[in-house]
């Protein structure tokens, strides 16, 4: 049975939605999908009934902190604190090293906090929200 | 990107006392196995530097990941015995200050422990005391 460990994860990202670039010093990644549950129990009934509704999704991703500029990396750690955002920027997050085993949506960083802490490293986390349809290619 | 050279993480820890030490005042300093025989009634320091754990740091496999490494660099002071511990404590002084929260090619001290006195020096003979001092390295893969 194959089993897969974190450190084969990895995170891409595009601002411009596109072409997405490697996040570099990427420690960890979360993501999940949720599925609203709309009840529809008849009148009179004795059991709850519910079916799906809108799907969504949200998390967050852990980098170390590395003075990178000038690419994806940079702009994905100070993206929460962009004027406008159409919500177009493209996500990757990968499960294996091969490169097959991703996730991929649209999104929009709904936050960033940057930690500073003596005696560790420096660590940016930056969370968000998905836009649109989400694609499991798992 | 290589994996880490702990001949040099070594070198740059012991070439720092090194430089210290030969400074006047001068004092003797051995490293790890080395053979040294002291003169009684004077000072001499000998000093370790040992590797500990390492942890992920990022993502990523064997390539364009990082790991931490962290060590222990230990510098027994040796001093006369009998005469009080000043004498010691100026040269504790000296090689706390060397590592005290110092961060030199690439290697991130920790704040030291000690000149803590020790117990039972061997070889007998000498006021023993020793400062400790652990260090960080990040492993670019």
């Amino acid at each position: 049975m194959a089993f897969y460990r974190g450190e084969e994860g990895s995170v891409k990202f595009d601002d411009a939605g596109s072409s997405a670039a490697a996040i570099t010093s990427t420690r960890s990644w979360t993501m999940t999908v949720e599925k609203e549950a709309l009840e529809s129990t008849a009148l009179g009934a004795t059991y709850r009934a519910n079916v799906g509704g809108l799907i969504s999704g949200s998390g967050s991703v852990e980098l170390l902190y590395t003075a990178s500029s000038g690419d994806e990396t940079n702009v994905f750690i100070e993206a929460a604190n962009t004027a406008t955002d159409a919500g177009g920027a493209l996500f990757e997050l990968y499960l294996d090293t091969s490169g097959s085993k991703k996730i991929s949506f649209d999104g929009v960083i709904t936050g960033a906090s940057y930690t500073a802490s003596v005696g560790e490293v420096e660590v940016v986390t930056c969370n968000f929200v998905t836009n649109g349809a989400i694609t499991l290619d798992i | 990107m290589a994996a880490l050279n702990l001949n040099t993480v070594r070198s740059t820890i012991e070439g720092r006392l090194k430089t210290e030490l030969d400074s006047s005042p001068a004092i003797p300093v051995v490293f790890h196995n080395m053979p040294y025989t002291p003169t009684p009634g004077t000072s001499w320091c000998q000093c370790s530097v040992g590797f500990s754990s390492s942890e992920y740091l990022t993502m990523g496999d064997s390539s364009s990941s990082s790991n931490n490494l962290t060590g222990l660099v230990s510098i027994s002071i040796y001093s006369a015995k009998g005469v009080g511990p000043g004498d010691n404590l100026t040269i504790g002084k000296r090689v706390r200050d060397l590592y005290n929260r110092i961060t030199v090619s690439g290697v991130h001290f920790d704040p030291p422990i000690g000149p803590e006195v020790m117990a039972a020096p061997q070889p007998e003979g000498y006021f023993l005391t020793q400062v400790r001092c652990t260090f960080e390295v990040f492993e670019d893969l």
